[in-house]
């Protein structure tokens, strides 16, 4: 083959033939990339926690009591598994993880609700997670809260006309409107930053695997001791660019194959996706060569930045609210590309955003790209230098 | 066996040895996992996530919305950062990021709901920020709940009847919720005190396949053998007991962290908790172990596979998104993780305070994990004899 003129196309050529050829590199930057957010996705896929089963003991034993279980069983958040006569037969059924709550209504259900005073209905949740407590609530709360208007017009005020009554139940409307994330489920909110997260790691991952054998097969260095890696830039450059490009290819993958497949929302512009992939992506590729230069062996980058991921994803303010993250960790999360290119993707693509209204985490993409590719030239020249040095000792 | 004994011992010494000759063994099996407890146990020390920021759209602008946004702002999970008469305005600030939510009264809200004319309210979460859109939506709920029953019952009053005949009205089923075993909703005892052992655990069985693996890489793999007395279990033993005492105190000093001076529930005891911690370090020892037999020699092979799995198992240990609302092949891949299991016995142990007979299957799967890679140790005994490092 002839060897290409410019020195950056041969480091370029050179990265990309390597990568091929080794199986540990191409896990992380093809497997990892194209079938991750698939197994996430799938994970996540169901949104929410239907039919969860919970059980009712009902001491009551009325028809008004009946109609009131009825109701709570035909919402779709919970369904009613078991019907106890009493509180430690359902405590048991809770402990045996056959069910997740309980529903108790009082014996003086009936008695309170005809003398028209207030009674109240247990519910005991179980926290294994969170999303029990918030289904079970929501889906007794609601059936409560429309028995009681039924109460209050038909029972409490009579002799009234429709359209009285009509106000009687609803003094003032409500809209709920759920923006962004219609179903309210967990694809929707976890995804698309996991997404971005995927691509930063597999970065890291790939680069710091190429880096680490470069150290292994130089003795020690991370450029070969050829005459074509004397120019900096160009080996900046040319490492870099192989990277960027492929994880370019697999941001697109993400942004518009695997969120169709699994009906992710995608409100983004192309131009908009782009204008945030190009710094992002700059910015990771940049990142992970600088941290990879501390790397002497391939397996350490596995140690290294694997367990990163989930700390990341808390710092970025997507998971965790970013407004109850303190100071300390916005400033450790801010020199992570993730913290931005998370927060920045999720209101371009599920918000339709567009880059004007995040310039602050475009802007510092751009920033924290030119910061790591000035720290990856440094890291180069004493490389290089090094390189030289050694070649004027042999 | 004596003699045995005498081998783990001198691999082990020198197991030790090669930590201390390498940084990143100290940087991750120590520094990392305090780092994660400090900064886990910082983030989320509130709890609960209080005063998130939110928008007021007062299109109306009369004392009766006034009162009501006041109330909504003393609020827990509220707080209006932003008040404006412009819905447009409130939305371009939720894309920007700077809300969750948006609080919207339209003009003439008061008119109408004076002369009885049903206004509507609207509220808007963003539910991209799913904890936070959650938590500043059962406030705003609650408050138009309260809008309407606040209406009613001034009519009621009006017509003569007493405060407890209108609660009785107004509302005559009163929903009282019982969140077992947290009752302050502290997301923080469900997602720190997993969140940093998982980690620990994921570093485990990282650093079991990286220790197994560098024996190949450096090709002392037949030195370690003949040092262990060519038995494959002397040489496993060796080189994993440092690990072992070395994770199970920090497993421990977590446990006193959490139960001791952060004071989350456990209502077995601390002792109790402990126990479960070593058995989950061991659990994930097997788990890595497991691994690297089943990638025998191949350390790259093995970390991947413990790298791309260990991820994973904080998706599907269920203490987020609950395993029982995942697909079912999901609900049955959960059960090759640790973390899955010391969670769920976690649960049932310092949080509800069961009987351990009720997670017997999840104990047994931990000890499980730890027992398993034994029987495929004849794997790692052709690895010694026959197996060299692949570049």
């Amino acid at each position: 083959m002839r060897k290409p003129k410019f020195p950056i196309f041969h480091v370029w050529l050179d990265e990309l033939s390597e990568l091929v050829k080794d199986e540990g590199i191409l896990i992380f930057i093809i497997l990892l990339p194209l079938a991750y957010p698939l197994l996430y996705a799938m994970i996540y896929n169901t949104e929410t926690q239907r039919e969860l089963p919970i059980c009712v003991v009902d001491d009551a034993m009325s028809s008004r009591s009946r109609d009131f279980i009825r109701r709570v069983d035909a919402t779709s958040e919970v369904s009613v598994a078991a019907h106890c006569t009493s509180m430690a037969e359902a405590q048991e059924l809770m402990r045996r993880r056959d069910v997740f709550g309980i529903l108790r209504i009082p014996r003086e259900f009936d008695r309170q609700l005809w003398l028209g005073e207030q009674t109240t209905v247990g519910l005991y949740s179980d926290l294994t997670s969170m999303l029990y407590y918030k289904v079970e609530y929501l889906a007794v709360v609601n059936v409560a809260q429309d028995l009681n208007r039924n109460i209050k017009v038909l029972e409490h005020q009579t002799n009234i006309t429709a359209r009285e009554e009509e106000v009687a139940r609803w003094p003032i409307r409500f809209e709920e409107v759920k923006l962004y994330n219609p179903a309210g489920g967990f694809a929707a909110f976890l995804i698309p930053p996991v997404l971005m997260l995927i691509l930063q790691q597999a970065l890291c991952l790939g680069v710091g695997m190429s880096m680490g054998r470069s150290r292994e097969r130089f003795r020690g260095l991370v450029i070969p001791p050829t005459r074509h890696y004397k120019n900096t830039l160009a080996i900046v450059l040319g490492k870099g660019l192989v990277h960027f490009l492929l994880f370019m290819l697999m941001a697109f993958y993400m942004a518009v194959c695997v969120t169709r497949w699994f009906g992710l929302p995608q409100l983004a512009h192309f131009w908009d996706l782009l204008g945030f992939f190009v710094p992002y992506l700059l910015a990771c590729t940049y990142m992970a060569i600088f941290y990879s230069s501390f790397i002497y062996r391939r397996e350490d980058c596995i140690l290294l930045f694997v367990f990163m991921s989930i700390p990341l994803l808390f710092l970025s303010g997507v998971s965790w609210p970013g407004s109850a993250v303190p100071p300390l960790w916005k400033a450790v999360g801010s020199v992570f590309p993730s913290t931005w290119g998370l927060n920045a993707y999720v209101r371009i693509s599920g918000m339709g955003a567009s880059l004007g209204d995040c310039h602050t985490e475009i802007l510092a993409l751009w920033i924290l790209a030119a910061i790591y590719f000035l720290l990856s030239c440094f890291i180069y020249m004493f490389e290089i230098r090094k390189a030289v040095g050694r070649s004027v000792l042999e | 066996m004596l003699d045995a004994l005498n081998n783990i011992w001198l691999i082990s010494r020198r197991e030790l040895q090669s930590f201390s000759k390498r940084p990143i063994f100290l940087v991750i099996m120590i520094v990392a996992p305090l780092g994660f407890l400090w900064m886990f146990s910082s983030l989320m020390k509130a709890g609960l996530p209080t005063k998130l920021p939110a928008a007021l759209v007062d299109e109306d602008n009369t004392h009766v919305t006034r009162e009501l946004t006041r109330i909504l702002g003393s609020m827990e999970e509220t707080r209006f950062v932003m008040k404006t008469y412009s819905y447009t305005e409130a939305r371009q600030a939720m894309q920007r990021g700077e809300i969750y939510a948006i609080f919207r009264i339209p003009k003439g809200t008061t008119e109408a709901a004076l002369t009885q004319r049903q206004p509507v309210i609207s509220y808007y979460t963003n539910d991209t920020y799913y904890i936070a859109a959650s938590l500043l939506m059962k406030d705003m709920r609650k408050l138009s709940e309260m809008a309407g029953i606040a209406i009613t019952r001034e009519t009621m009053r009006a017509r003569g009847f007493t405060d407890d005949q209108i609660m009785g009205t107004v509302q005559p089923i009163l929903v009282e919720s019982h969140p077992l075993g947290n009752p302050h909703l502290n997301y923080s005892v469900v997602l720190t005190n997993l969140i940093v052992p998982g980690l620990l655990m994921l570093v485990i069985m990282l650093t079991t396949s990286y220790a197994l693996g560098m024996e190949w890489k450096n090709n002392e793999q037949k030195l370690l053998f003949e040092m262990a007395g060519r038995r494959t279990w002397v040489a496993i033993v060796g080189k994993l007991l440092p690990q072992t005492v070395l994770y199970t105190i920090i497993i421990w000093l977590f446990d006193l962290v959490f139960y001791s001076y952060f004071q989350f529930p456990c209502a077995c005891g601390i002792p109790r908790m402990m126990m479960w911690g070593f058995l989950a370090v061991l659990a994930s020892q097997g788990f890595g172990l497991l691994m690297f037999e089943a990638f025998p020699g191949m350390m790259r092979m093995s970390m991947s596979a413990c790298s791309l799995l260990g991820v994973m198992q904080f998706s599907l240990a269920g203490f987020s998104f609950p395993v029982s609302a995942m697909d079912l092949p999901f609900q049955w891949f959960s059960n090759i993780f640790p973390l899955h299991h010391y969670f769920l016995v976690y649960v049932n142990q310092a949080l509800n305070g069961y009987h351990i007979s009720y997670v017997w299957l999840n104990v047994a799967a931990l000890v499980a994990l730890s027992i398993l890679p034994w029987l495929f140790s004849y794997r790692l005994t052709e690895a010694f004899l026959n197996k060299e490092y692949k570049a």
